[in-house]
């Protein structure tokens, strides 16, 4: 164990001394003051949470939580102040195992990075220093799903082209953890789509100006985005693009004639260790852009943080600025965030095995 | 088009557009100079107090304006102290850093400060021409290309290996062989990470840039236990014999404009390459090839220029099609959306003076900071001239400062030590640093757009026109001082290397 990896805390000392803290805490509080004075000052007033994010400044899972943020601190009694800080690194997993094992859980300590990060945890990655299951789950401002566009002057039409297509389609990707590697790899082993993957690009933007120049022609964004800004409206409206496939439970209302993976699963007789590993994949897009805080939190200030942050969601203010930026708003609570965080990570080793392929490892 | 261009400008020194403008350049002028506190981090801290702006105009006099300085304040440390206060500022340490010490402080940053007004109008006004043809303009380099112009930017570790060629490019390989570091983008195994999480994210080059070149200029400084100057005169022509370089030297100024306007319209590679290139660029220019790296101002326009024109550059493909060309324009391009604006074709069209406005902010931006700089220029130059002694906690603290803020991890700072003492030595045995950043920083591009072409056309790319030219350029530029000194004319020597 070297210097380096110590101070990214996977040795747990802070967490072995925070818990005793924390419970003598609770005990001095409990004991020492009574339900009359605790109604008096509430326990935020006059402290200040502090909200680390696992990227970079910027990026679209440093905008979402710093938008919340603004309007939880309003929701929360005693209105404490809440300081964002990023602490990028390996995708999420340093921000994730450090308010695992560093950071206190008194809530006054949230976190926000990547719903993909229990892959890492799945497929047994060293690095990973977390249970995702065990996280206080505080809430999320959207679920998200994920289509499957290709340039419509190419001879695919359907997923059934696709299916019987000589050579693959090339499909850009900026990594084995986005959606763009992972999910043309689900598709190919739920539906037997091939793709030709072509990896490196620096991010969106990059696969976007590939898409226009015609270096890849498809790709595999979050609903949200592709109409939610350009380039996507602009393509999607002139007919530039065309969507062969959601990932929704549902045929999204804008996308009536496309069909869902599940229907094509059922379609083409998808076996159920198919059907989990698409769950198992699907649900990071459903957790869209979680906010949690290190296990063993009080109750009581679960209880207080999960309240404002679902009050926050709601407030009027809050959906016009997302409305402004073309971000949909459709929350997820704490205690479903939970149920699907325990859930995700309880797999057979057969389902474990096929998402390493299709992480690419 | 024109009446745009006018409407656009009168927008900008409209009140209350011109206030925030002078509000973000302030904001701006400090963030410059910390280093590792790079105008993409302040974008994202500034960026909500934009969102009670109304108007798109006012909102981008801000951001733009702010974003804008940062080229231009990242150069005074770099010249000042050897410490650069942006990442694309580094290239200004290697002539800039020895006029300092030469006495020659006030004149390197006349230098610097002018050649980056020029750079940005050069940059402001590229965006303005390019309107019309800025879609296929964008859509002209793909990877093939981009990986091609990568490989330009390597070889150009020959021109600024300095004495000796054999070390220079051993430098470069230990920076090609650093950018291997990390995950690997195609399928996800980790390189030389060495069980820490920090190393999956490739070296910062912040950090490395700062270890590597302000660290032993501290120690430097410590050891010879005098001013930065060193007792010698001041020449008190200073400040403005610098403006006057920057003339005299016009048509180097402008190219080298034109290679950062060049390289900002380009995804990724931006500012932090194009500094080295027309570093590298200005070298080659020079006639006695010998004043390079001991306090050469053609070392400083160059860069000066470069970093402040690809500003512009980036812009194009941000407005074009609403793809952000860098980090900053990403950010940028979501305060465009809150202001109820779509970028794309329509701001080429019906919000013609929106873009306008963004080239007049630029060049108004840039005039006003240099405008304040001159007015202390001497007074910046005047540090130069205060005992090692003084100075170094101060300068210890810049650099801790700014290797910390780049990310906010200790990591950082363990990384810029090590690249400090390594930079030590290397200064000690006379092995030439910027290689070693030329390699890091264009490794992993080459590396990417090598794999993404291959993947994308097997190995049809190789016989795409644009490509052989390129191809062919590049086999011209290495060749060329070869050429020259077959033809007789001058003796191509290589620059001693005093870094």
């Amino acid at each position: 164990m070297n210097r380096a990896f110590r101070i990214v805390g996977t040795e747990g000392t802070g967490k072995r001394g925070a818990r005793p803290a924390a419970l003598l805490l609770g005990l001095a509080l409990v004991a020492g003051v009574s339900p009359a004075q605790a109604a008096d000052a509430p326990f935020y007033q006059g402290k200040s949470i502090r909200l680390v994010i696992g990227s970079t400044a910027g990026g679209g899972y440093d905008q979402w939580p710093r938008l919340a943020i603004r309007y939880l601190s309003r929701h929360i009694p005693g209105n404490p102040e809440i300081v964002p800080q990023n602490m990028p690194g390996a995708g999420g997993i340093v921000a994730a195992n450090y308010l695992y094992n560093i950071a206190r859980p008194d809530g006054l300590t949230i976190g926000a990075f990547n719903p993909a990060l229990y892959f890492d945890q799945l497929i047994k990655r060293d690095e990973v220093k977390f249970d995702w299951g065990k996280f206080t789950w505080i809430g999320s401002p959207e679920q998200n799903e994920i289509l499957h566009f290709i340039r419509a002057d190419t001879p695919y039409k359907t997923i059934d082209d696709l299916r019987n297509a000589k050579v693959p389609p090339r499909c850009g990707s900026s990594g084995t953890g986005t959606t763009g590697h992972y999910i043309p790899r689900l598709m190919e082993e739920v539906l037997g789509v091939k793709t030709h993957i072509v990896g490196g690009y620096q991010g969106g933007a990059e696969i976007d100006l590939a898409i226009e120049r015609n270096e890849v022609v498809c790709w595999s964004p979050v609903v949200a985005t592709y109409f939610g800004r350009e380039p996507y409206k602009r393509w999607h409206q002139s007919g530039f693009t065309r969507v062969v496939m959601q990932t929704g439970t549902k045929r999204d209302p804008r996308l009536k004639d496309v069909p869902t993976l599940w229907e094509l699963m059922q379609r083409y007789g998808t076996p159920d260790s198919g059907k989990r590993l698409a769950k198992v994949i699907l649900t990071a897009v459903t957790l869209g852009r979680p906010v949690s805080a290190p296990p063993g939190v009080p109750p009581d200030r679960v209880r207080i943080l999960r309240d404002a942050y679902a009050k926050a969601m709601s407030d009027p203010e809050l959906r016009a600025e997302a409305a402004r930026r073309g971000w949909n708003v459709n929350p997820l609570a704490g205690e479903e965030l939970e149920a699907h965080a325990r859930e995700v990570i309880a797999q057979p080793p057969d389902v474990v095995e096929k998402m390493k392929w299709v992480l690419g490892k | 088009m024109l009446e745009a261009f006018v409407i656009g400008f009168w927008k900008v020194v409209a009140w209350p557009a011109f206030g925030y403008l002078l509000i973000g350049i302030a904001i701006g002028f400090f963030v410059g100079l910390l280093p590792g506190l790079g105008g993409l981090a302040t974008l994202a801290l500034m960026l909500p107090f934009s969102y009670t702006i109304k108007t798109p105009i006012e909102a981008f006099a801000f951001l733009l304006g702010m974003l804008a300085v940062t080229g231009t304040t990242g150069d005074l440390t770099s010249i000042l102290f050897g410490i650069p206060g942006e990442g694309s500022s580094a290239a200004l340490i290697m002539d800039g850093y020895p006029m300092s010490k030469n006495g020659e402080a006030g004149r390197a940053l006349g230098a610097a400060i002018m050649s980056s007004v020029i750079g940005a109008i050069v940059g402001a006004l590229s965006l303005a021409i390019s309107i019309p043809i800025m879609r296929p303009l964008v859509l002209l380099f793909g990877s093939p290309e981009l990986f091609i112009i990568a490989i330009m930017g390597i070889t150009f570790i020959g021109t600024l290996a300095g004495a000796s060629l054999i070390k220079g490019l051993l430098a470069g390989g230990i920076g090609l062989m650093l950018a291997a570091i990390g995950v690997d983008p195609q399928t996800g195994s980790l390189r030389y990470t060495f069980g820490t999480l920090y190393l999956w994210d490739r070296l910062d080059l912040i950090p490395v840039v700062v270890g590597l070149f302000a660290i032993p200029e501290i120690v430097d400084l410590a050891v010879r236990g005098t001013s930065i100057a060193s007792n010698k005169q001041e020449k008190l022509t200073g400040v403005m014999e610098g403006v006057k370089d920057t003339f005299r030297h016009f048509w180097l100024v402008i190219r080298c404009s034109l290679i950062g306007v060049y390289f900002g319209v380009l995804p990724v590679l931006g500012a932090n390459v194009a500094q080295w290139i027309s570093y590298a660029h200005a070298v080659q220019s020079l006639k006695d090839k010998s004043r390079a790296g001991k306090g050469c101002v053609e070392g400083v326009l160059g860069p000066g220029a470069a970093n402040n024109s690809t500003r512009g550059g980036d812009l194009i493909p941000t407005v074009a099609f609403g793809i952000p060309g860098s980090g900053a324009m990403a950010l940028l391009l979501g305060a465009l959306l809150i202001v109820g604006l779509n970028p794309g074709p329509e701001m080429l069209k019906s919000h013609l003076d929106v873009t306008f406005a963004m080239v007049w902010v630029l060049i108004i931006a840039n005039i006003i900071v240099a405008a304040i700089c001159f007015l202390i220029l001497n007074h910046l130059a005047a540090l130069t001239f205060i005992r090692g002694s003084l100075l170094i906690p101060f300068l210890l603290f810049l650099v801790f400062i700014g290797s910390f803020t780049a990310n906010n991890s200790l990591e950082d700072i363990i990384v810029t030590l090590i690249f400090g003492v390594v930079g030590y030595f290397m200064v000690m045995f006379g092995w030439p640093r910027p290689p070693l950043i030329l390699g890091l920083t264009l490794g992993k591009i080459a590396e990417n757009y090598l794999w993404i072409s291959t993947a994308a056309y097997g190995a049809k790319w190789l016989a795409f026109p644009s490509v052989v030219i390129l191809i062919l350029i590049t086999i011209f530029t290495v060749a060329y001082p070869t050429i020259k000194e077959r033809m007789g004319r001058a003796r191509y020597e290589r620059p001693e290397d005093v870094m």
